[in-house]
C-alpha cells in the first residue's frame, strides 16, 4: 500500500508544472549591466552556463517609478549578449532612471529574470569627446574639442545642453620619439593652446572629458597626432630677409655710386707734365749710377746763351777773358747737349735727376763757381752709398757751405774714393778706385758754399791728389774739394756759392804732379774757382784745356781778385745745370 | 538736477532689488560641497541600489513630483526632504557593512550641514512653506510608509541621487574645486 503511495507521489511531483524535465531549471544570466554612452546605451550581460544554440534571452526595461515591465522586441535574438537600449532610454537625461532584466529563453523554458544592480542614470553615462582637432600657428598647438554628436540624439539634444557647466577637460600630450608624455593639463574649455617652444617633433595628444559637478567617468579620446617642422618660411622670416636684402641693395647701389665718384679720374694728357723728379736727399735713385756726370757742351750752345746773362755780373770781376761770353747758365734753359759718355750718366740727365746736382761737394775737388747748394749725393745706384755724414762732417767744417751737399759715397765708385780720404770715414781711397772714379766723379757734384773752413782743405788736397791720376779722358769731374782755401779762409761768412767744376778735374788732368798740386793745392784751387767762377757756371764747358789754359792763365791775378770775387760771389742758385 | 535724478533712479533699483531678495525669489545658497556627496554616494550605490527589490515603486521620483516644484517652494521642500532623510531613512536603514555604513554616515553628516545652513537662510528670507511644499512633502511621506520599513529605507538610500540633482538644480550650489 505505502509503495504505491510514494509511486503515485513521484509521478505526481514529476508532473507539477514549471518543473524541469531535465530536473534543473534554466539558469539567469548571471549579471546584467549598462555601458553607456552619450546616447549610446547598451545593456550587457553573461551568458548562461551550458548555453545551447537554441538559447536566447529576453530584455525588458523598466522606467524607474513606473510600475510595468516593457519587453523590448529588437533584443529578442538568439545569442546575443548584448542590446542596443538607446532608442528606449531617450530621456535618460531627464529622468530618473532605468532598470533592465534579462532572462534565457530556451525553447522549453525560460529563466529567472536577471535585474541591473543599478539604476540606470545619468550618472552611469561614460563621457567621451567627439573629436579633436590640431592646428599649428607658428610655435603653438592649437587644439578644438568636438563634442560627441550622436545620431540617436533627438533633434536639438546635444552635449552642452545636457551637461552645461562644469564641463572639463584633461589634456595628454605625448611626444612620439621620446615617448614621454608631458604633465596632463586641465582645462575647461573646448578650446587650448599648448606652447611648444621651439620643439621639434610630432605631437599626439588626447582628451577625456569630464564634469564637474558630476560624478560621471570620462573616456580618454583617440590620439591626434600633428608634427611641428621648424618653419624658416614664417611670415615674419619673410618680411626681415625682404628688408635685409633691400638694405643692402641700397647700401651697394651707394658704395657704388661713391666709389664712381671718386674714381680716379686721368688728367687730360694736356695736363700731363713729368715732374722733375724731387731732390731727396737719401732717396735711392733707380739708377744705379749715382754720379753726376757732367759732359762737355758745345761751345755753340753758348752762344746762345742770351746776351743778359753775359752782362750778369754773376761771377763779378772773376769774369776773365772766358767767362764773358758765357753767361750764368743757371739763368737759361739747359741748352746744352750732355754727351754722356757714360751711359747711367744719360740716365740719369735724362731723367732730369738731381743726381748730378748731387756731386759731392764737401769733398770733392769740383771747381764749381756758385750756387753753392751742394747736393750731396746718397744714392744714386744702389751701389752707391753716398755718405751723407761724410759729406756733412766735412761741410760741419765748413760753414759756409749751403748745407745741401750730394756726396757721392759708393763704395765702390771714384767718387766715394775721392772724398774718402778726405772724409777719412769709409771708403778709404784706392789708387784703383780713381779708375773707377770717373764715373762717378763726372756726376755733377753740385755746389759748395765758398766760405769754408780750411779743414776742406785737406779733403781737396785729397782730392787733388786724387785727381791727378785721373787721366784726361774722363770726363771732368767735379771736385767738391775747392771751395775753401786757406787764402781766403778767413771770410766766413757765405758770400756766394761757387760751383764746382770740373776745372780742377781739367787742372789735374793737365798731369800736373800731385807734389805740384800739393803745394799749391790751395792756390790753384783757388785759381780754379776763380777762372772757373769767372766762367760761371760754365762748368759745363768742356775743353780741358781750355779750361786749364783758363785756369791756369791767371793764377795770379786771379788770386787776387779771387778773394774779393769769391766773397761777393752772388747767390747763385741755378740748379739747372742738370738739364 | 540731473546728477540728483540719477542717484534717486539708482536708489530706487537697489530698494527694488532688496525687496525682491527679501521674497526669495533669489535662490537659497547652500555652501556645501555637493560633489563630495555625490561621490560618496556613487561609492555605495551599487550595493544599495543592488537591495531594492521593488524597482516599480518609487518614493522621490513620483510621476512629477519634484519636477513640478515652483522656485518659490524650494526652500520649504529642501528643508522638509532634509527633514525626512534625517529624521526617517538614516535612522531606518541599519548597515551591516561598516565600509558602506560610513559612506552613509557622512552623507548624514553633510545633510546635517545643510539643514544648519538652510536654516539660516530661512530666518533671513522667511522660507515660507505654502500648501503645494507641503503636499509634495505628504506624499513623499505616504510613499514611504506605503513600504516595509527596511524595504523603503533601503530604496530611499538608494534614490539619494536623484535628491541630490534636484538640489543641484534648484540651489545656486558653489561648484566643489
Amino acid at each position: 500500500m505505502l509503495p504505491r503511495l510514494a509511486v503515485l507521489l513521484a509521478a505526481l511531483l514529476s508532473l507539477r508544472p514549471g518543473s524541469n524535465p531535465h530536473g534543473t531549471e534554466l539558469p539567469s544570466p548571471p549579471s546584467v549591466w549598462f555601458e553607456a554612452e552619450f546616447f549610446h546605451h547598451i545593456l550587457h550581460w553573461t551568458p548562461i552556463p551550458n548555453q545551447s544554440e537554441s538559447t536566447f534571452y529576453e530584455v525588458e526595461l523598466l522606467r524607474y517609478g513606473i510600475e510595468y515591465w516593457r519587453p523590448i522586441p529588437t533584443c529578442r535574438q538568439t545569442l546575443m549578449l548584448s542590446c542596443d537600449l538607446t532608442a528606449v532610454t531617450l530621456d535618460l537625461y531627464h529622468s530618473n532612471g532605468y532598470r533592465a532584466r534579462v532572462r534565457a529563453v530556451n525553447s522549453t523554458q525560460h529563466s529567472n529574470w536577471t535585474i541591473t544592480n543599478t539604476r540606470f542614470s545619468v550618472d552611469e553615462v561614460t563621457l567621451t569627446v567627439g573629436n579633436v582637432k590640431l592646428e599649428i600657428h607658428n610655435d603653438l598647438i592649437l587644439g578644438k574639442i568636438q563634442s560627441p554628436r550622436p545620431k540617436m540624439a533627438p533633434a536639438g539634444v546635444t552635449y552642452e545642453s545636457i551637461f552645461s557647466h562644469f564641463r572639463e577637460y584633461e589634456i595628454a600630450i605625448r611626444k612620439v620619439p621620446g615617448n614621454f608624455t608631458f604633465t596632463h593639463e586641465k582645462i575647461k574649455h573646448e578650446n587650448f593652446s599648448i606652447q611648444t617652444s621651439g620643439e621639434v617633433g610630432e605631437f599626439c595628444i588626447k582628451v577625456k572629458p569630464s564634469i564637474g559637478s558630476r560624478t560621471n567617468k570620462g573616456m580618454w579620446s583617440k590620439e591626434e597626432c600633428i608634427s611641428l617642422t621648424r618653419q624658416y618660411l614664417t611670415v615674419t622670416n619673410i618680411i626681415i630677409l625682404f628688408a635685409f636684402v633691400l638694405l643692402s641693395g641700397a647700401l651697394a647701389c651707394r658704395l657704388a655710386l661713391q666709389l664712381y665718384v671718386q674714381r680716379r679720374r686721368k688728367l687730360p694728357s694736356v695736363l700731363l707734365f713729368t715732374k722733375p723728379s724731387p731732390f731727396i736727399l737719401g732717396s735711392q735713385r733707380p739708377y744705379p749710377e749715382t754720379q753726376d756726370t757732367i759732359h762737355p757742351l758745345d761751345e755753340e750752345a753758348f752762344l746762345k746763351v742770351s746776351p743778359e746773362l753775359r752782362n750778369l755780373d754773376l761771377h763779378g770781376s772773376t769774369d776773365s777773358g772766358f767767362g764773358s761770353n758765357k753767361p750764368s747758365l743757371q739763368t737759361e734753359e739747359p741748352q746744352f747737349l750732355l754727351s754722356d759718355p757714360h751711359p747711367q750718366a744719360n740716365r740719369m740727365l735724362a731723367s732730369g735727376e738731381p743726381p748730378e746736382l748731387g756731386d759731392s761737394c764737401g769733398n770733392d775737388s769740383s771747381n764749381s763757381t756758385d750756387s753753392g747748394i751742394c747736393l750731396q749725393e746718397r744714392s744714386l745706384s744702389p751701389g752707391t752709398r753716398p755718405t751723407w755724414e761724410q759729406q756733412v762732417g766735412s761741410d760741419s767744417r765748413g760753414q759756409d757751405d749751403s748745407g745741401i751737399g750730394l756726396v757721392q759715397n759708393s763704395e765702390g765708385q771714384a767718387g766715394d774714393t775721392q772724398g774718402g780720404p778726405a772724409l777719412g770715414h769709409d771708403s778709404p781711397p784706392e789708387t784703383e778706385v780713381p779708375g773707377e772714379e770717373d764715373p762717378a766723379a763726372v756726376a755733377f757734384r753740385g755746389y759748395l758754399r765758398q766760405t769754408r773752413c780750411t779743414e776742406e782743405k785737406a779733403t781737396k788736397t785729397g782730392c787733388l791728389e786724387e785727381e791727378s791720376p785721373l787721366t784726361d779722358g774722363l770726363g771732368p769731374k767735379f771736385r767738391a774739394c775747392l771751395d775753401d782755401e786757406e787764402g781766403w779762409h778767413p771770410p766766413a761768412l757765405a758770400k756766394g756759392y761757387l760751383k764746382q767744376d770740373p776745372l780742377e778735374m781739367t787742372l789735374a788732368s793737365s798731369g800736373a804732379p800731385t807734389g805740384q798740386w800739393n803745394q799749391p793745392t790751395e792756390e790753384w784751387s783757388l785759381l780754379a774757382l776763380s777762372s772757373c767762377s769767372d766762367l760761371g757756371t760754365s762748368d759745363w764747358s768742356f775743353a780741358h784745356n781750355l779750361a786749364s789754359l783758363g785756369c791756369l792763365a791767371a793764377p795770379g791775378g786771379l788770386l787776387g781778385s779771387l778773394n774779393s770775387d769769391l766773397v761777393t760771389l752772388p747767390l747763385i742758385s741755378s740748379l739747372h745745370s742738370n738739364e | 538736477m540731473k546728477f540728483q535724478c540719477v542717484s534717486l533712479w539708482l536708489l530706487g533699483i537697489m530698494l527694488i532689488l532688496c525687496f525682491v531678495d527679501s521674497h526669495s525669489l533669489r535662490k537659497c545658497l547652500i555652501s556645501t560641497d555637493m560633489h563630495h556627496i555625490e561621490e560618496s554616494f556613487q561609492e555605495i550605490k551599487r550595493a544599495i541600489q543592488a537591495k531594492d527589490t521593488f524597482p516599480n515603486v518609487t518614493i522621490l521620483s513620483t510621476l512629477e513630483t519634484l519636477q513640478s516644484i515652483k522656485p518659490l517652494d524650494v526652500c520649504c521642500v529642501t528643508k522638509n526632504l532634509l527633514a525626512f532623510y534625517v529624521d526617517r531613512v538614516f535612522k531606518d536603514h541599519q548597515e551591516p557593512h561598516p565600509q558602506i555604513l560610513r559612506k552613509i554616515s557622512s552623507i548624514a553628516n553633510s545633510f546635517l550641514y545643510m539643514q544648519k545652513t538652510l536654516r539660516q537662510c530661512q530666518e533671513q528670507r522667511q522660507c515660507h512653506c505654502r500648501q503645494e511644499a507641503t503636499n509634495v512633502t505628504r506624499v513623499i511621506h505616504d510613499n514611504y510608509d506605503q513600504l516595509e520599513v527596511r524595504s523603503a529605507a533601503i530604496k530611499s538610500l538608494g534614490e539619494l541621487d536623484v535628491f541630490l540633482a534636484w538640489i543641484d538644480k534648484n540651489h545656486e550650489v558653489t561648484s566643489s574645486a
